[in-house]
């Protein structure tokens, strides 16, 4: 794998990152910094059995999947005053992207992550399907019926 | 609200949100080791924490045991039953010449 076409796909990455960290910019950054470090030292290994995007953005989400477990059980640790010490950096959104991002919230995790990766990511679904770990007829059920709340949620509210 | 509408909304997400990425290689370029060793003091440092935590916690909800009372100024708590009629009689010796007479 040729550190080009990672730098090439960067900015989605990054941008898979941030969603799968509930656009936390910091854990985002994290989160994709430890999948660089997962392929330098081999632990995550391409095998070409499908695009390097698909595997690379399978890889974010386990590991940001698997950060999230780890920062569940640090948290029921800590006392609560001790995780609101922890600050979030989010980005600032358009009133469009906002409504967008508040619709998307509402859905289903799931139904959310097809979305993101058809809309967002320009992914087909037997590409968002390999990306989620779901079978083909899982992640089109979860598009149909992801895409009809997310219209009836924003009907009317985007063309003003 | 058709598709067009949908993905015109994503791109608008998509252009606020990779308007500031991070460079590849200051993501890129950190050492393994040296990200192993952050990731470790990461979690060695909230281990601690938690632990120093549940010591303050223990401490302050555990309640204390009263102290134990001086062996001096202790008395069995059935000393009533010593307690019998006529005992005051058998705390001093008995004077003999005045019960003669």
């Amino acid at each position: 794998m040729q550190q080009e076409e990672l730098e090439r796909l960067h900015p989605a990455s990054y941008a898979w990152a941030l969603s799968c960290c509930r656009r936390d910019r910091s854990e985002a950054e994290e989160v994709l910094q430890d999948v660089y470090v997962k392929i330098l030292e081999g632990k995550a290994r391409f095998d070409g059995r499908s695009s390097l995007k698909t595997w690379l953005f399978a890889v974010i989400r386990r590991t940001a999947a698997s950060r999230a477990r780890r920062r569940s059980v640090r948290d029921l640790l800590l006392a609560k005053w001790a995780r609101e010490q922890v600050v979030v950096r989010q980005v600032e959104y358009s009133d469009v992207a906002a409504i967008l991002l508040t619709a998307l919230q509402n859905l289903a995790r799931r139904q959310r992550e097809v979305l993101e990766l058809v809309f967002y990511h320009d992914l087909t679904i037997e590409e968002a399907a390999i990306a989620l770990n779901l079978s083909i007829g899982s992640a089109r059920v979860h598009y149909q019926r992801g895409k009809k709340q997310l219209l009836a949620q924003l009907n009317g509210k985007l063309d003003r | 609200m058709n598709d067009d509408r949908l993905h015109d909304a994503f791109k608008e997400l998509r252009r606020a949100e990779t308007a500031h990425v991070p460079s590849f290689k200051r993501l890129w370029d950190v050492e393994p080791a040296l990200s192993r060793l952050r990731s470790r003091l990461r979690v060695g440092s909230t281990f601690a924490f938690a632990v120093v935590l549940l010591i303050v916690l223990a401490v302050a909800i555990i309640p204390r045991r009263p102290a134990a009372p001086s062996i001096s100024t202790w008395r069995a708590p059935t000393d009533f039953l010593l307690q019998t009629p006529g005992r005051e009689l058998l705390d001093s010796v008995p004077d003999l010449k005045g019960t003669r007479q």
